[in-house]
């Protein structure tokens, strides 16, 4: 087995085993131990925005109380902020003895940080998904392959959803999607001679995120093109100039028009 | 009182960038979209001034929102502040022009500093006053790619001025 390969079973062995999941892409959902919290169990929902909001800020080590207690709350202080934390720990806890120190919220004076190597985390294994793709992309595409469909079946829909109107998930969310996006597309390339068919549903799928995804309307084309199907491929081609036109004011690319010609003359 | 929440615009730009030939020459095409984080508007845009547009006609509904049980008087004056932000915006549009179309020639940069300074003076036609004979050795295709950017600016500037004093006059 090669050293990729070996990273994508560790990932698929670490949520196998992680005692905490959290489901953060197309609604939001925690497991202890294979059993779902009810909200009811977090109490108030600043319990659940912060720890939201510790899952958007898990690449920033240690993140300092006031900030945290500055981007939720309007006006604060530090007994609203120990409620919601003691409602964190209180959910992914519940038995834990009394002046022990938490397992996945960790505490380094007064800053915090979510435990990313006991917590799994859909959109960190998402992310960690595309990153072996990516590394397998020129040597093992077999291994891109499989990375690249693990972190898409991940992707069931924008980051957060109940949380889209606050700045502090924002950048998250949109790093996300552009990923997912090129994931789409990069796969669609590499399944695009052997199954066009494939090729074209994730092109629909990158469409369905963005509309305006140019990249996709060409693999669409190819993929219809691949299938003997020329009306659809054109049709693809005058749908992207409508939509372009319609949100941008601009033409396809050079490289969109000259596939429309080749797929003209073949006719 | 006016909610801490309700006196933030937070906006997310996407760039995208297309590197092209067309006709021989090398092209660059960004493309764009802006979204108001906190009502969830966006706005695609392949001339950054509209994205510009867009962030300005945000900031000045949240002022409006945020002094609409004010004083007349004082509403104005707070008005009055709030649009000197826009003054700003302007200012910094060209350096975006500067960032944003890539260009070899180092004249380029007092072309930029003209069309700042045309800019500062609202109802001139801008497009005619830069000295385009500065920029000798662009390609035709740099010319009307800065000619093009300068004249959407000038426009959207009288349109953010028009609107402005509209808004002055409520």
């Amino acid at each position: 087995m090669s050293e990729l390969s070996d990273k994508l079973q560790q990932l698929t062995t670490f949520y196998e085993q992680a005692p905490i999941k959290i489901k953060t892409l197309g609604q939001f959902s925690v497991w202890r131990n294979e059993e779902k919290i009810s909200s009811k169990e977090f109490g108030r929902d600043k319990t659940i925005q912060l720890l939201q909001y510790l899952i958007s800020n898990r690449h920033r080590h240690a993140l300092h109380k006031e900030k945290i207690m500055d981007n939720l709350w309007e006006d604060w202080n530090d007994r609203d902020f120990k409620v919601a934390l003691h409602g964190i720990h209180k959910a992914l806890e519940p038995n834990r003895p009394s002046r022990t120190e938490p397992q996945f919220i960790l505490r380094q004076g007064v800053s915090y940080q979510l435990a990313t190597d006991s917590v799994w985390i859909d959109i960190d294994a998402l992310e960690k998904y595309i990153i072996i793709g990516n590394e397998a992309l020129s040597k093992e595409k077999k291994t891109a392959e499989k990375a690249y469909k693990k972190a898409i079946e991940l992707y069931q829909g924008v980051f957060l959803p109940n949380r889209i109107y606050e700045d502090w998930s924002s950048e998250e969310r949109e790093k996300t999607q552009l990923l997912i996006l090129g994931t789409y597309i990069t796969l669609a390339e590499i399944v695009l001679d052997e199954n066009p068919l494939e090729s074209i549903r994730l092109a629909q799928a990158a469409l369905a995120i963005d509309n305006t995804w140019e990249d996709a309307y060409r693999l669409q084309m190819r993929g219809y093109l691949a299938k003997g199907n020329r009306p659809q491929a054109i049709k693809t081609y005058m749908k992207c100039e409508v939509i372009l036109e319609k949100e941008y004011g601009i033409a396809p690319l050079p490289e969109t028009k000259q596939l429309l010609q080749e797929i003209e003359a073949i006719g | 009182m006016t909610k801490k929440q309700d006196q933030n615009a937070s906006f997310m730009v996407r760039f995208n960038q297309q590197i092209y030939k067309e006709d021989g020459d090398a092209k660059v095409q960004w493309r764009g979209k802006i979204s108001h984080v906190q009502d969830g508007d966006e706005k695609r845009f392949s001339d950054f001034n509209d994205a510009l547009v867009f962030m300005q006609e945000k900031l000045a509904d949240l002022t409006i929102e945020a002094t609409k049980n004010e004083p007349t008087e004082e509403r104005e004056s707070i008005l009055q502040k709030s649009f000197s932000m826009f003054k700003t915006v302007r200012n910094v549009a060209p350096q975006f022009l500067k960032e944003t179309i890539k260009n070899p020639k180092k004249q380029f940069s007092n072309i930029q500093e003209q069309i700042q300074d045309q800019i500062e003076n609202l109802g001139e036609e801008i497009s005619e006053k830069v000295h385009f004979d500065q920029w000798k050795k662009a390609s035709r295709a740099d010319y009307h790619e800065l000619q093009t950017s300068i004249s959407s600016l000038a426009k959207e500037i009288k349109k953010l001025s028009s609107k402005v004093d509209k808004i002055s006059k409520k």
